[in-house]
């Protein structure tokens, strides 16, 4: 399997506290992986880091491994597409990496439809925009969306009107749109009922079958039901890894988390 | 669902055009060369006026209330349009009096001496007679109304570049374009910056040509330019802003970290609508100027455009016919406090003049406005007549 992004031996400190510690990380196409970690861990500097809102102090952030044959060599070299620290909030998004942030992020004053026609993947420069209508298929494809994420009915209304489960459905919506490579998604389940919680591993599931995807939960409940990979942040570097058994019989783990 | 919404807008924009045409029709007939002269030629000038405050005023308002920009700089551009089609208004009349004053003379006038001539007409308040090199396109309208686009356009788009680049956002921002258009301001009063220093340009509504056809016609000829020009941005601006361009501007305005991680480039963005607001802004200076017959610096002092910020705040902003009923509203009023009509009010002791307690007046409205209707008056009328469910 071919690794879709890798961050090498990342730091980062903010006025002396560091908050990411020599941190590496990798994940492949079309896997499903969770971060867990108590509050103030590095989960969101992690993701800040990937979508380029933060620049690291030292390390590496790559995306789009790729195995080139060197003739020369006679051997398999592995290149990677892009390195993630050159890039702007806006290039990165638009290689494919999506986000979705702790709070819904949502425009709020705008309809639930046209939220999802402004993330539609399409040429994202002023003087292309100027021009672009939505054609029949684009039409099909936000209306199959938005049957996906179970706001058919709401697509005129103004997404400030929605519950917060349905903000949350809309914005996992709107990065369905964008058709990323790599989805990073914060907190999904926060302020969500059971039965939205259960709908919501679903949904994640079903993404990771063409997608990539890393949840950051601190509820280690949900992450045992996304049956993946867990990875244990704790004071910005990696505790534990491996199966969610795994990781929850591990002493240091049960005393970050219940020994506060 | 898209179609009614389109019909709706169809409507608002007609609405909006057959409101100027007729109010354009209405002031011709009852002006002084076309019709009855109830409306004397100075107030046509001052309505020709307004509609060129309303054109600015739409400017601010795409960059300010669609965009989220506080840009309190906006006037320097309006200002620089006056500047630059006053060049050639008055190069060419000084150029056409020196001619003429020259047809006496025995010998012909050699260039050297003509170019004195004019020189020493234009610069001769501020002690000089040689012609400044940004003079040297003021023999050509049409270079001098390309440099109407071009002139702010540069300067908007190097400011808008360097800000948003750095991520300039916010107070800090308005506070940079404050400092634009006052060391703007100050630059020009520079006797030596070559455009006459605090006697600023005059004589402009002389226009080279057609002077013949005296005040009363060619006022209302710029008054019906004013009036096709605000017709034309405010459907330009309408159909911009409701199109997926204009759903990416006002998400920037909502939301700029969220339309970033969608993908889109937000600073390029940004720059666009402050290049080209900051270039309608200067048509309508350019517009506005030879109306009011003088430009001089103080007309780019930073006051100027923290009132225009005021007129789209107390109109409505976010909304394109806020814009034009703020502007149309406090620059009428102002100039009717201010030009002495209003009757003073004597209070014993103390008599209450207009025309100093004015901005005193304004400054309440502003307050009051704002605190009891947040999208100025449009949304005070939208909450007493549209009944939302």
């Amino acid at each position: 399997m071919n690794t879709l992004l890798k961050v090498e031996k990342i730091s980062v400190s903010f006025d002396g506290f560091k908050a990411i510690n020599s941190l590496s990380y990798s994940i492949g196409k079309n896997e499903l992986k969770a971060i867990i970690g108590p509050n103030g861990a590095g989960k969101t500097t992690f993701m800040d880091i990937i979508t380029g809102q933060t620049k690291p102090d030292e390390g590496k952030v790559l995306f789009g491994e790729r195995s080139v044959w060197l003739e020369s060599d006679q051997k398999y070299q592995v290149v990677w597409d892009e390195n993630l620290l050159m890039k702007s909030e806006s290039q990165i998004a638009l290689l494919g990496i999506g986000r979705k942030f702790q709070r819904p992020t949502v425009f709020e004053l705008k309809t639930v439809f046209e939220n999802l026609f402004i993330s539609m993947k399409k040429n994202r420069s002023p003087f292309s925009v100027l021009f672009q209508k939505l054609n029949r298929d684009e039409k099909n494809l936000i209306e199959k969306i938005l049957g996906e994420i179970s706001l058919k009915n709401e697509q005129d209304r103004i997404a400030g009107e929605l519950s917060h489960g349905q903000k949350q459905w809309l914005e996992i919506g709107m990065l369905l749109t964008q058709e990323p490579k790599l989805l990073l998604i914060d907190e999904p389940a926060a302020g969500m009922t059971s039965n939205e919680r259960r709908q919501t591993v679903e949904i994640l599931k079903k993404l990771s079958a063409d997608k990539s995807v890393i949840v950051v939960e601190h509820d280690m409940e949900f992450v045992k039901d996304l049956e993946c990979e867990v990875t244990v942040l704790h004071e910005g570097s990696i505790l534990s890894e491996g199966s969610i058994e795994h990781v929850s019989s591990n002493n240091e783990v049960i005393e970050v988390y219940l020994g506060r | 669902m898209t179609n009614s919404i389109n019909d709706l807008l169809a409507r608002h924009t007609l609405i909006f055009t057959i409101v100027v045409v007729i109010f354009s029709l209405f002031i011709t007939f009852f002006s002084e060369p076309y019709g009855n002269g109830l409306i004397s030629t100075s107030f046509v000038k001052t309505l020709g006026k307004t509609v060129c405050l309303c054109i600015i005023a739409l400017a601010m308002d795409v960059v300010w209330g669609y965009c989220g920009i506080l840009s309190l700089g906006h006037f320097a551009f309006f200002g620089l349009g006056g500047y630059m089609i006053g060049m050639w208004l008055m190069y060419e009349r000084t150029a056409i009096i020196v001619q003429e004053a020259a047809i006496n003379e025995l010998l012909p006038l050699t260039e050297t001496e003509l170019s004195n001539a004019i020189g020493n007409q234009i610069f001769g308040v501020v002690g000089g007679y040689e012609i400044p090199s940004i003079w040297m396109f003021a023999d050509s309208l049409g270079l001098q109304l390309i440099l109407v686009i071009v002139v702010p356009g540069i300067l908007a788009f190097i400011f808008g570049w360097l800000a948003f680049r750095s991520r300039v956002t916010g107070v800090y921002l308005s506070i940079l374009t404050q400092a634009l258009t006052l060391a703007l301001s100050l630059y020009l009063f520079q006797n030596d910056s070559g455009l006459r220093g605090n006697n600023g340009l005059s004589g402009l509504q002389n226009i080279p040509g057609i002077e013949y056809l005296g005040q009363e016609v060619i006022s209302i000829g710029f008054f019906w330019a004013s009036c096709i020009f605000l017709i034309s941005i405010f459907l330009l601006f309408h159909s911009l802003m409701k199109s997926k361009f204009g759903l990416i501007i006002t998400s920037i305005r909502d939301n700029e970290t969220r339309v970033r991680f969608l993908g889109y480039n937000v600073e390029i963005y940004k720059l666009f609508i402050f290049v080209l607001t900051a270039i309608i802004s200067s048509i309508a200076g350019a517009l506005y100027y030879p109306q009011a017959g003088i430009i001089n610096p103080a007309e780019l002092a930073p006051i100027a455009s923290i009132y225009l910020a005021v007129w789209v705040a107390i109109g409505g902003r976010g909304k394109l016919y806020g814009a034009i009923i703020g502007a149309t509203f406090v620059s009428l009023f102002s100039s009717w406090f201010t030009g002495g009509q209003a009757p003073d009010i004597p209070l014993g002791m103390f008599t209450i003049e207009w025309v100093n307690w004015w901005t005193v007046l304004l400054g309440f409205g502003f307050v009051i406005i704002t605190i009891f209707s947040e999208n100025g008056i449009i949304g005070f009328l939208r909450n007493i007549f549209v009944k939302e469910k």
